[in-house]
């Protein structure tokens, strides 16, 4: 047991990265429907149209999240935002792995900001999308 | 009255979480049933997060409590009914997550635990456990060794699981589970479905064995 236990000790450290090493693109403040490698943003319209139905002067971060499989995990991402004054919403799209998110239309995203605000619940934000309304 | 406390906590997160009003003797009557019973999930919380888990299986009663400094690890305090040994104590838990791997699709975790008894420094436990899952596949595992003056042991414990539909944030999810566990104070295997479900904050496991009879794993995270 203590040899299997040893093992997978020494496994691990070789194995796997550390969460923040998958940051690609910062989006920030532009209204993209594809990312700079082509890649196309897939947001639910009939999903984005809820939530966005009763916003007014806002703008949504639509961020790309990897690591997002259980809701039970993704409960600290929501508490988090939850916390920011500067949030009117928040919604997690599991099937998706994207987090919208809805500030005033007069505040200025920084996706740096919402890369930490992720990775301190143990995910990794990848791309974000800046949608005015 | 620490019974009485955790029954309040129960009852207001049935109440104001998940809407079911359940009596008071209701209530003690279902916490005295998961304190009977349990399994090991989830280890660490996110940043400042913090956690109560209740559970058993054939050789202990366990009632735990961690916070997550960040989500990198966890420290707690866990009280046990040693149900083999006829013993009660405590172990201050430190829970290190070691590695974790994300994609698009799945997550990877690696976990090393470990605790010191209220018995003294010579009492202690250290082990691992891990798993990987998608929204759809669980994979998951657990090594544990402990130290007591009564009698040294070890536990392993495997398990998979398959989602059987795939629910939206805030809705009702459902795991169906086999797991296959054994100690050496017993040294022999059993192997059983398990049932898992979560909801918002809420996580319950059921698992029944005919030879080591009830796991049920209540969790709820703050």
């Amino acid at each position: 047991m203590k040899k299997i236990l040893l093992l997978l000790v020494f496994t691990s450290m070789t194995w796997g990265e550390p969460p923040h090493d998958h940051m690609h693109h910062s989006h920030e403040g532009h209204l993209h429907e594809e990312l700079v490698d082509g890649k196309k943003l897939e947001v639910d319209p009939e999903r984005f149209d809820k939530f966005i139905m009763d916003l007014k002067d806002s703008q949504i971060a639509v961020v790309n999240v990897k690591g997002m499989v259980c809701d039970f995990c993704a409960r600290g991402i929501e508490k988090t935002f939850k916390k920011d004054t500067n949030v009117k919403k928040i919604d997690v799209d599991l099937s998706k792995g994207k987090v919208l998110i809805a500030y005033n239309v007069a505040y200025e995203i920084i996706f740096d900001d919402i890369k930490e605000k992720i990775l301190i619940n143990g995910q990794n934000a990848i791309d974000m999308q800046v949608i005015n309304l | 009255m620490y019974f009485l406390s955790i029954c309040k906590i129960i009852q207001n997160i049935l109440i104001n979480r998940l809407y079911v009003n359940i009596p008071p003797m209701g209530i003690k009557i279902i916490i005295l049933l998961i304190i009977s019973f349990g399994l090991d999930a989830r280890p660490i919380s996110y940043s400042g997060g913090s956690t109560i888990m209740s559970f058993s299986d054939n050789i202990k009663d366990s009632l735990y409590y961690h916070y997550s400094p960040s989500y990198k690890y966890s420290v707690g305090i866990e009280n046990i009914r040693d149900k083999y040994f006829d013993d009660n104590y405590s172990y201050v838990r430190f829970t290190y997550l070691l590695n974790r791997k994300n994609t698009e699709n799945s997550q990877r975790n690696l976990y090393l635990q470990s605790g010191i008894s209220s018995k003294g420094f010579n009492e202690f436990f250290y082990g691992m456990h891990g798993d990987w899952e998608t929204r759809r596949l669980f994979v998951g595992f657990g090594l544990k060794e402990t130290k007591r003056k009564i009698h040294d042991y070890s536990e392993q414990y495997y398990q998979i699981g398959v989602a059987p539909y795939l629910g939206d944030y805030g809705d009702l999810h459902t795991w169906i589970m086999i797991k296959a566990k054994e100690n050496s104070l017993e040294n022999k295997w059993s192997t059983y479905p398990v049932l898992k479900f979560f909801k918002g904050n809420v996580l319950m496991e059921f698992g029944y064995s005919k030879k080591t009879e009830w796991d049920v794993h209540l969790m709820y995270r703050f």
